[in-house]
């Protein structure tokens, strides 16, 4: 407010009357950055798709789309199937995303609406910071703390409870297993979602929550029909930004997750998934077919990648669709 | 103050020609090296030494052995370091590349088990089975038929292996491929082996924490890195019936009962014969990898020679866990023979 009212004084005999050449200049100048700018950035995705398409070709050729339901990941013999770390990939990072989602938007709604001013702010900035803490160190975190954690106390109850369902059968005193790098990927995805969902419910315009109050609704009410739904494409987006680190994650999930492909049918085992398979073997590969079969596995990620990316805009829109009326 | 600042001018100037001149001396002759973190702590103790001895520089990189051999089969370094010998592929890929043994250590077989005596016991036949999960309790009988007395408890094995790429995988797998066909039919020898069991952790010192936090956990670590960290670790069984811990001089036995070496240098010596009482079943040796035309040809049949030679002295190889190269004569002769074959390039 205060803002616009100076903008509102400025005498009108200060402001320049004509345009110079060096505007029309710099207009010219900024167009053409931005736009190249953008089109660099469309160029490195394809310069990309295109390096790891070219590198995984030899593997392409060789097992061509069996690489996808192929189970063997054998250096010995060269024999290459993705299966298992496809859906390894893909669990954990639903798994992760399952979890993180609800606490996400529960994490801003309360820091945005719910909360004393006084909590807002400390609190925002330590969940922001876990954003900041390096998935390395995230990892060996998992590894001392986390993992045994989860092997003594976590996964023995969550068995007694659920042990009836097949995923939670097996041996919960596990060190290693999927289980925990789901809970470590969660907990590096909810600050990129949380913080976004912070910043989605602050933008809910002040009137509408102030009018369905006066209403007589709840805060309960008023978070339920008014601000969650204003902001509901917002937040499909940011649990797909966060979907999107967990899909890509190596290094921390490498450090719990065991490393062990066939999978097996319960949580409380060790797997493996593409990223953190690359990641353990790109350096040492042994033959031209294993460095091949890697690159294919990362062009196989990177389809995953795009494709939830895909999904994502389309539910946005939807919802945008939705909300707008279509106008 | 125009005479001192003139003064503090030239003054500075001489510092910066010095200082130039200094590391031109240095620059012209550094030798890059990249390959086998087993080896690095020995090429670290090396280097300076060599720095004394020839005034080279030596920037050695710890970036695993398959890495090395990609580097120094695309040049980007004057040598490579590999645990496990150049396979055929890899041959392939760099038929001008001579790999030489320029060190010799061995693989420890860690557990923890709650219990159980301080100097288990175990034979190949058991480590292969334990690792194929056939064998997965520490009461079994096979286990409890060599430990004699000893009380083990009824407690689920959890073997743990190598993620990464590793030379300590492939000396362990190439013991196993000598001790069960079984194993090399199945599994094979390799640098990072399709285990059928197990949980993988990266590098030894997570296959070390790995086995520390999960009680009845096996898995293999590179000797020093076991003793420098007090790790538990069995006593293996060699053909001669003794149950044996790594030791310099089991390695050495180990290395001195072959006797033959092949035109590649690729010595496996694993699962050595009967005659060598005290050795230790496990042992292997680590290679470097150059180019034969290399631009630093003088300076690294120099470098290779020292290190074969001087470098094996206890100061250096002893004092990290890496037994002498001298303990088989024929394998130093061999390796001082393929010095020869490194050339300048361009001749």
């Amino acid at each position: 407010m205060l803002a616009r009212m100076e903008a509102a004084s400025i005498p009108a005999g200060s402001l320049p009357r004509t345009r110079h050449v060096g505007d029309r200049v710099g207009d010219g100048l900024l167009y053409g950055l931005t736009a190249l700018a953008a089109i660099l950035g469309v160029l490195i995705v394809l310069a990309i798709v295109w390096r790891v398409a070219d590198g995984a070709w030899p593997a392409i050729k060789i097992f061509k789309a069996g690489f996808l339901w192929g189970n063997e990941w054998n250096v010995n013999r060269d024999e290459f199937g993705a299966r298992d770390l496809i859906i390894g990939t893909v669990v954990t990072s639903f798994g992760a995303m399952l979890l993180s989602a609800p606490l996400s938007i529960a994490i801003g709604l309360f820091l945005s609406e719910l909360a004393p001013p006084a909590v807002r702010a400390p609190v925002g900035t330590l969940i922001d910071m876990l954003a900041a803490v390096p998935s390395v160190v995230i990892g060996l975190w998992g590894i001392y703390v986390l993992a045994p954690f989860n092997a003594n106390h976590t996964a023995p109850i969550i068995q007694s409870v659920l042990g009836w369902i097949p995923i939670f059968g097996g041996d919960p005193h596990t060190e290693s297993t999927v289980f925990t790098a789901i809970v470590v990927l969660t907990i590096m995805t909810i600050p990129i979602t949380s913080s976004i969902c912070r910043e989605l419910f602050i933008g809910v315009q002040s009137e509408l929550e102030e009018g369905s109050i006066g209403l007589g609704a709840t805060r309960w009410e008023m978070v339920k029909t008014v601000v969650v739904p204003s902001v509901r494409g917002g937040i499909v987006a940011a649990i797909i930004l966060g979907l999107g680190r967990a899909l890509g994650e190596a290094i921390a999930v490498t450090q719990v997750i065991g490393n062990f492909i066939p999978l097996r049918h319960t949580l409380f085992a060790p797997g493996d998934t593409a990223a953190s398979r690359l990641a353990n073997q790109y350096q040492g590969a042994s033959t031209n077919t294993q460095i091949a079969a890697l690159i294919y596995l990362a062009l196989v990620l990177l389809v995953i990648t795009f494709f939830t990316n895909y999904a994502a805009q389309r539910v946005v829109k939807r919802f945008e669709f939705r909300r707008t009326g279509g106008a | 103050m125009t005479k001192r600042l003139t003064i503090l001018i030239a003054a500075g100037a001489a510092i910066l020609v010095a200082a130039t001149a200094a590391t031109a001396k240095s620059t012209d002759t550094t030798i890059t090296g990249a390959g086998s973190t087993f080896v690095q702590p020995l090429v670290a103790a090396w280097t300076p030494a060599l720095g004394k001895a020839f005034g080279y520089t030596i920037q050695y990189s710890g970036v695993g052995s398959g890495a090395g051999i990609a580097a120094i089969t695309a040049n980007q370094v004057d040598f490579g370091a590999s645990d496990a010998p150049l396979n055929e592929a890899q041959q392939t890929a760099c038929p001008d590349c001579i790999q030489i043994p320029w060190a010799l250590s061995a693989t420890a077989v860690a557990y923890n088990v709650p219990g159980a005596p301080a100097h288990l016991k175990l034979d190949g036949k058991t480590i292969s089975k334990i690792f194929l999960g056939t064998i997965s309790n520490w009461n079994d009988p096979v286990i409890k038929a060599l430990n004699k007395g000893a009380n083990l408890p009824d407690l689920k094995i959890t073997p743990v292996f190598r993620s990464d790429g590793s030379g300590t995988s492939y000396n362990f797998t190439d013991y196993l491929s000598s001790v069960n066909t079984n194993w090399k039919t199945k599994i094979g020898t390799s640098t990072q082996p399709a285990f059928p069991a197990g949980q993988g952790a990266k590098g030894s010192s997570g296959v070390a924490g790995l086995i520390s936090r999960t009680s009845g956990a096996v898995g293999y670590v590179d000797v020093a890195y076991a003793i420098k960290n007090h790790i538990t670790f069995a006593a293996v069984r060699n053909n001669a019936g003794k149950f044996l811990f790594p030791s310099l001089r089991r390695i050495e036995a180990a290395a001195s009962a072959f006797t033959t070496v092949p035109a590649n240098n690729a010595i496996s010596i694993v699962n050595p014969p009967k005659s060598a009482k005290l050795a230790y079943p496990v042992s292997t040796y680590t290679y470097i990898i150059v180019h034969k035309r290399s631009a630093h040809a003088a300076e690294l049949r120099k470098m290779i020679f020292w290190a074969l030679t001087q470098g094996q002295g206890t100061q250096f190889a002893a004092k990290l866990t890496f037994a002498k190269l001298s303990a088989n004569k024929k394998v130093l002769v061999a390796a001082e023979k393929s010095l020869k074959q490194i050339q300048a390039a361009g001749n």
